[in-house]
């Protein structure tokens, strides 16, 4: 009897924790998502279940954020790429192998230290009066004034979720250096090739990771927003919020939260299929490769006879 | 390569322009990345009445921050959350992680993507769908409980925390065979004795890693702290929070002082741990970025 009590029972607390306290709570806003707000007194009602919440969503003032939302999400995702890539890439591949550690270490402290601290950091040097400002003033330049602008929600949201993008890629990269690059190498490719027919397309699972770990956080990211984006830098979290917090229509913030993840979830959709569309062709090539593997290993022998 | 090396062994070659522009594009993006801490680290010493404005050089805010209540307060609930929601995240996610590794079938891929689901979730959706959830459990079903602000936060700040121990658990004993609990019950010794002296010192690593993760998670949690929290019971970072709206002073910054540090020391013991465990720098990246 004591061998018999299956094994997942051990997995049975945590499972009944994230469903009372995640699938649950999740389930009754998208119940209260059907509702509406019946008073101003009271923040929901599902007596009446409809559709109207969500067609309230769509209406142009809260369509705006959304726009403005998946434009901050989709240029900060893209700008984190961007920047990330080099980044991990110099630290798996180019630094030396000793000062991994250690590099490592310097991406992990600002991404360990308190989201609301590092962008209230940033509050401090963007403000007209701050750091940077006095810093442009010196030497003849206006004062800053782009605290309180789109910009420097981008500026923030670029900045804390940077590191998301970095860590994975190092981890990609680190795990293609070696054997398979110097093979490259040694086949006669160049560096730009080696790059871009081996270590990225084998870095993908991690470049998958990076982007997914950056771009769904920032969509339902509400810090940055409200720390550095004032009135003009709203985002769809800071609405959801304030339906919540100050105007009490749990109806209508359920309805946008359930919104906010369909939007997210499309947008990583489309943003698959454009990869796996845009890659196609050069999948088809690589594929070839491999599958002639044999023959392809046998080339480098008859050029160094050759040589 | 060793043929051109034996060569000419004195000369070392002159760095290629493609490597220097990769440290300079590397260091420019860490300074980048430190350049708000150091900020706030400096503000923290700012003895003048806002935050923004520098004034002088002085230990007033760290002063301050021992004599207001409200602060040191907020503080301590931090750190007393922090440790029951380690603690909870750590039982039930390590035992949900030896589950996944040990005991595995169709189930576990199901409860995998139960802690996807847990940990892509924007936070602010947590956050939304909590607070009315402890309403709804605290008040029309009377369990009072859910009315405490210290358990509220432990809940909140408990989910993610539960998947990220799990992950880690199930990875580190997916990496080292059963053989060690085969042989131990072939040994005769009962299955709680194999699972006490065999299966958790092997996860313990992990374990350990996960309890300072998720004791420095929740230490840092905003969104989910801002909804959940009742008054009486705030926490640091949501303390900051409504301070944003009322004026930031120094002494914010020196709370942030202060928890950065309390937050790095934890990191260096799970970095001590994962190295005794073996681990290399990629291995700890993965650990520590989650994935």
């Amino acid at each position: 009897m004591r061998r018999r009590l299956p094994g997942f029972l051990l997995a049975a607390p945590a499972w009944a924790w994230l469903t009372i306290f995640f699938i649950a709570p999740v389930a009754m806003v998208v119940w209260f998502s059907f509702g509406y707000k019946p008073s101003i007194f009271a923040t929901q009602a599902t007596d009446k279940l409809s559709f109207d919440r969500y067609a309230e969503v769509l209406t142009p003032t809260f369509f705006a954020t959304f726009q403005n939302t998946l434009w901050v999400g989709v240029v900060g995702t893209v700008l984190c790429f961007l920047i990330g890539l080099p980044v991990a890439y110099w630290m798996a591949v180019k630094a030396p192998p000793s000062k991994r550690g250690l590099l490592v270490a310097l991406v992990m402290v600002p991404f360990w230290t308190n989201f609301l601290v590092r962008t209230i950091g940033w509050q401090v040097i963007l403000a007209p009066e701050g750091v940077l400002s006095t810093m442009l003033q010196g030497v003849g330049f206006e004062p800053l004034a782009i605290l309180n602008t789109r910009g420097a929600v981008l500026i923030g949201v670029v900045y804390n979720y940077l590191p998301l993008m970095i860590l994975p890629l190092f981890v990609a990269f680190d795990r293609v250096n070696g054997p398979l690059r110097e093979a490259s190498k040694d086949l006669g490719a160049g560096k730009l090739t080696t790059f871009f027919r081996i270590t990225l397309p084998l870095a993908q699972p991690g470049i998958v990771a990076g982007v997914l770990l950056v771009f769904i956080p920032l969509m339902g990211d509400y810090i940055t927003a409200t720390v550095l984006g004032g009135a003009k830098g709203n985002m769809v979290g800071q609405l959801v919020a304030s339906q919540f917090q100050t105007a009490q229509n749990w109806a209508l913030g359920s309805a946008m939260a359930v919104v906010l993840i369909f939007v997210i979830l499309l947008t990583a959709a489309a943003g698959a299929i454009l990869v796996w569309l845009v890659s196609w062709p050069f999948r088809a090539r690589n594929r070839l490769v491999i599958g002639t593997a044999p023959a392809a290993a046998s080339v480098p022998v008859r050029e160094e006879v050759a040589a | 390569m060793s043929l051109r090396q034996a060569e000419r062994p004195a000369r070392r070659a002159r760095p290629a322009w493609s490597d220097v522009a990769f440290n300079i594009w590397g260091i420019l993006v860490l300074l980048f990345l430190f350049a708000p801490i150091l900020v706030i680290i400096a503000s923290s010493f700012n003895v003048g009445r806002l935050l923004v404005s520098w004034d002088q050089f002085g230990f007033d805010s760290f002063l301050a921050l021992l004599a207001k209540p409200a602060l040191r307060d907020a503080v301590w609930i931090s750190v007393q959350t922090g440790f029951i929601a380690a603690l909870v995240a750590t039982l039930l996610g390590t035992l949900a992680g030896i589950a996944m590794a040990r005991h595995a079938g169709k189930w576990v891929w199901w409860f995998l993507g139960l802690l996807l689901l847990v940990s892509v979730t924007p936070e602010i959706v947590d956050a939304v769908a909590l607070l009315p959830w402890m309403v709804f459990l605290g008040q029309d079903l009377g369990m009072s409980i859910f009315n405490d602000g210290i358990v509220r936060l432990v809940v909140g700040h408990s989910l993610f925390s539960v998947a990220v121990v799990s992950y880690l658990v199930r990875a580190r004993l997916v990496g080292q065979e059963a053989k060690l609990e085969e042989a131990s019950a072939d040994l005769y010794a009962t299955p709680a004795r194999t699972f006490r002296k065999v299966t958790l010192p092997l996860a313990m690593p992990a374990v350990l890693a996960g309890f300072l993760l998720s004791f420095t998670l929740s230490l840092d949690n905003t969104v989910i702290a801002a909804f959940v929290s009742v008054s009486g019971s705030t926490p640091w970072p949501v303390y900051v929070l409504s301070a944003l709206r009322s004026g930031l002073r120094p002494e914010i910054a020196a709370v942030s002082t202060v928890m950065l540090v309390l937050t790095l020391v934890a990191l260096g013991l799970v970095a001590l741990v994962l190295r005794r465990a073996g681990d290399s720098a990629a291995d700890i990246a993965r650990t520590m970025a989650g994935s």
